[in-house]
């Protein structure tokens, strides 16, 4: 037996395809290596638009990853192998994502970077699940954070943050939860996550896990490494306007940019949300797959020098 | 609430009853829902075809038992699951696995459920009204949504319900319902993440020829198991962490073995749907009700592989015992 069910090379612009058996009722595809390629994700949301248009019978959902899409399927209605079959024909169409106009926002969120609500939970992993763990160092990650990236100080990896727009690659974890990277290659840091994983997040928190930047809907579990907290991006009960019609602030697609606020402003800020004064900033901004090409090519060979010092910097690191 | 009639007062919630349906929320797991809905789905859909209902139609979930229910209406119940919940009406004991009539005035209560399992279902003829929040009924404790104000039942709660025609009195024969233990064999199948790029061979071996202890931290999000040190096929997560457990997120299927650096959680219905963990076997969904049963700090659990067709078979054999033109006449 084998998790693989079946792949497919690389074909043009198109990358390979890996089938994986996830039980009996998920096939979880992915696309092209493991790479953080944003054009991978760009395949994924162009595979989801279609198969949103050309409804599979049978399939239930296809809910997008980084680089992967699980297909949750009804076996009484189609069979696995029947389902891989209409997958191979969308992929079959899908022409290159290179040429595409992604509709998207860009949302400015306030943070304020080492809230005492991200020390706090960082506090309780200490003294009740892991002791002297090498990421949690004066209840905060953030050093860890910076250290592992080769940083020379907190305000350095702050200016990261701050310094680039993030993609949200797609939702998930828990409701509404934005999996972002950054559209700058240059603001591309990475680092491990919790080993094992916290039982407490606070509502808000803004977290990094590898390469990829989250930001907390709710109180939860989790194993990003913490850095701050912005304003609440998620509310069933909608207690501002924003969320009427759609519980959720960031959708697939869209793109965050960070402006840095003090904890203060910060619980200002999020009181008039709940007492819906607060104006979300968000505007239409449609996102060009060719100009973000022309903009990575450019800064490159910048990026990668980056790229190389972070990973000989990470090399010196304990993971946790 | 016009057409319902309050059927239950909550005299003392127990620790965590939760309204629920089922298959729950299904389809918005791109917007980071997992379905939610009954931990063990046998018990729960058995107790609804015991009283009459759809099997997917809402009843409670009550782990460890200690709830104690007043009822306010003529209508019948059934109650499934758990052994040795010393379940009482009107202080006496009432048998599982049948239609049960009651009347005004009844008091229903479970005492510390002491197992095997360690969950109860209660149904009630007509199902419990609830609010249906964005297609379910189900509560989901993580996004604070469904059943009762999306929370845990607490004293002074006063259920309604839909008044229907009194069902026909059935029980369940033994041979049809669900095997309850303290060890469990519990069915998975490979991957999506395994051998032989992300663990090693011998890693999948020893994961089936390993004794589980069920972790005390074991709830609706996640069943976590003990810990331990896989060799894998990888060196580190690369690009997406130090780790080898690490991968690129991606989501999550329901019942999943995700690796949590050395701690693998199965994920439960309220579980996290994405993230940047391997997920190297998935309990298939004949096996999921057993993860209901399973008794946080005390059950152990083996795996055991089975191929997809007989994940498929095995499904359609515990369908069969869902349908109540299989039980007894009272």
């Amino acid at each position: 037996m084998t998790a693989i069910i079946n792949s497919r090379p690389a074909q043009g612009d198109r990358p390979a395809i890996t089938y994986r058996a996830a039980g009996d009722r998920h096939v979880l595809v992915e696309y092209g290596e493991m790479a953080l390629d944003l054009e991978l994700n760009f395949f994924v949301t162009a595979i989801s638009a279609q198969l949103a248009e050309h409804r599979v019978p049978g399939l239930v959902e296809a809910a997008s990853g980084f680089r992967s899409l699980l297909l949750h399927h009804e076996p009484s209605l189609i069979d696995r192998e029947t389902l891989i079959e209409a997958m191979e024909e969308v992929h079959e169409a899908q022409q290159s994502v290179r040429s595409l106009i992604i509709p998207s926002r860009l949302i400015t969120l306030p943070i304020a970077f080492d809230d005492s609500e991200s020390r706090e939970a960082v506090h309780r992993y200490a003294t009740t699940i892991r002791q002297e763990a090498p990421n949690v160092r004066d209840n905060s990650n953030i050093d860890y954070i910076v250290e592992y990236n080769g940083l020379p100080d907190r305000e350095a990896l702050y200016a990261t943050v701050t310094g680039t727009t993030w993609w949200n690659a797609y939702t998930g974890f828990f409701p509404g939860l934005p999996f972002m990277f950054p559209l700058d290659p240059r603001n591309a840091i990475t680092v491990p996550k919790y080993n094992p994983t916290r039982t407490w997040t606070a509502e808000g928190a803004v977290g990094i896990g590898g390469p990829c930047v989250a930001i907390y809907p709710v109180e939860a579990p989790g194993g990003y490494q913490l850095f701050g907290r912005t304003v609440p991006i998620y509310d069933i009960l909608a207690r501002h306007d924003i969320f009427r019609g759609d519980p959720l602030l960031i959708r697939p697609g869209d793109r965050v940019r960070f402006m840095q606020v003090s904890e203060d402003q910060l619980l200002g800020v999020r009181r008039d949300v709940l007492e819906n004064r607060y104006e979300y900033m968000i505007e239409d901004d449609p996102f060009s797959v060719a100009d973000y090409l022309a903009r990575i090519a450019e800064v490159h060979a910048e990026a990668e020098t980056l790229r190389t010092a972070r990973e000989a910097a990470a090399a010196l690191m304990e993971v946790p | 609430m016009t057409g319902t009639h309050a059927v239950f007062d909550v005299v003392s919630p127990g620790l965590q009853t939760l309204v629920q349906d089922y298959p729950g929320r299904r389809g918005l797991q791109s917007k980071g829902f997992f379905p939610a809905g009954p931990m063990d789905h046998l018990s729960f859909r058995i107790a609804n075809s015991l009283v009459g209902n759809d099997p997917g139609a809402a009843a409670l979930e009550i782990p460890m038992g200690r709830l104690t229910l007043r009822v306010l209406a003529e209508t019948s119940i059934a109650v499934t699951g758990a052994e040795g919940s010393g379940i009482t009406l009107n202080r006496a004991p009432v048998p599982l696995w049948e239609t049960v009539p009651v009347v005004p005035g009844d008091e229903i209560a479970c005492s510390i459920i002491k197992g095997p399992g360690f969950r109860v279902y209660l149904a009630v003829a007509g199902g419990i009204d609830v609010p249906v929040v964005l297609g379910s009924r189900a509560t989901y404790t993580m996004g604070g949504i469904g059943g009762v104000e999306g929370r845990a039942l607490t004293k002074g709660d006063v259920l309604h319900g839909y008044p229907g025609p009194s069902p026909t009195r059935l029980r369940v024969p033994t041979s049809l319902r669900p095997g309850l233990a303290n060890d469990w064999e519990v069915e998975v199948m490979r991957g999506p993440h395994a051998d032989p790029d992300f663990l090693t061979e011998q890693d999948w071996k020893d994961l089936l020829a390993s004794n589980w202890k069920v972790d005390l931290n074991s709830n609706r999000v996640g069943t976590r198991l003990n810990a331990r040190r896989f060799q894998w096929a990888r060196p580190s997560g690369g690009v997406a962490g130090g780790h080898p457990s690490n991968v690129l997120d991606g989501s999550y299927p329901i019942g999943g073995i995700n690796t949590n650096g050395d701690v693998p959680v199965i994920l439960g219905p309220d579980g996290p749907t994405a993230g940047g963990f391997t997920v190297i076997g998935t309990v298939v969904q004949a096996g999921l009700w057993k993860i209901g049963q399973l008794r946080p700090g005390r059950d152990t659990i083996r795996f055991r592989e089975v191929p997809l067709e007989e994940a498929l078979a095995l499904s359609a054999r515990i369908d069969y015992t869902t349908d109540p033109r299989h039980y007894e006449e009272l």
